[in-house]
């Protein structure tokens, strides 16, 4: 009985988060994927003794952005949720990097695109957690 | 890498992201147009990092050379892959797409050039 063809069940299915929106969404989210690992990549091989910490949150950066990337162009359930996880870990990761980059600079020289709330990338990390999120829910 | 070419590049790239952003704001997906002179964009931005690799190895200089080399890539690379990512998007998201990486492309260019002038790394 249960016709997946039939509209009731296409309209309680998700919309796809990659498409229309999400497009231009996963864009900024892949070019944010690749600064925050080159970066990363830059950091841990050249001059990770410095400042191990906020290397390794940088490196942890860079994964939430390919994680989200990922999950937010594949847009079925379980991307879903895993987007949620990875873009809710982003939003605490840009308040609290934020928060320590101008409480204590001298450990935070600069290290990452969530420093001083990114504001090395015209603020958008700081703003990118707040659209993935609304356009999740916008799309469930 | 400081030369007429990099500005041309960044023009060129500049003018096409106002383009896209008015097929937003038209609601209008890209046509082919749009394509083709992103298409010349790119065989710009790989004669870009073909002179740079070419530049580089002919200088004794000291910089962040494999910065250098993943800038110049990351140049190249950008525009095949948006294209390929809204390969299936018929809607004004597409055109959307290309006006984020047009406006990138610029930043990526004047990177290469401060990693060339030393001022990066």
């Amino acid at each position: 009985m249960a016709d997946p063809q039939l509209p009731e069940a296409a309209a309680s299915a998700p919309r796809p988060t990659g498409q229309g929106f999400g497009r231009v969404l996963v864009t900024v989210y892949g070019l944010f994927a690749l600064a925050a690992t080159a970066r990363s990549v830059v950091q841990i091989a050249t001059k990770f003794d410095e400042a191990p910490i906020a290397y390794l949150l940088s490196a942890l950066a860079a994964v939430i952005y390919i994680v989200a990337t990922v999950a937010l162009a594949r847009g079925d359930r379980t991307s879903r949720r895993v987007a949620t996880v990875a873009i809710t870990i982003e939003l605490v990761g840009v308040l609290v990097v934020g928060l320590l980059s101008l409480a204590i600079p001298r450990d935070f020289p600069s290290a990452s695109v969530w420093s001083g709330f990114g504001s090395g990338y015209g603020f958008i990390p700081l703003v990118l957690p707040f659209v993935g999120l609304w356009w999740l829910r916008r799309t469930r | 890498m400081t030369g007429p070419f990099a500005t041309a590049i960044i023009v060129a790239s500049l003018l096409l992201c106002g383009w896209a952003v008015v097929l937003v704001i038209a609601n209008r997906a890209p046509g082919r147009a749009l394509l083709a002179a992103g298409a010349v964009l790119e065989l710009l931005l790989v004669a870009f990092l073909v002179g740079g690799i070419v530049q580089m190895v002919g200088s004794e200089r000291d910089f962040a050379r494999a910065e250098f080399v993943g800038y110049l890539l990351a140049c190249a690379a950008v525009i095949p892959v948006a294209a390929w990512w809204v390969r299936d998007e018929k809607s004004r998201a597409a055109a959307g797409v290309l006006a984020v990486v047009f406006l990138v492309l610029p930043v990526l260019v004047i990177r290469v050039q401060q990693v060339w002038a030393g001022s990066v790394g």
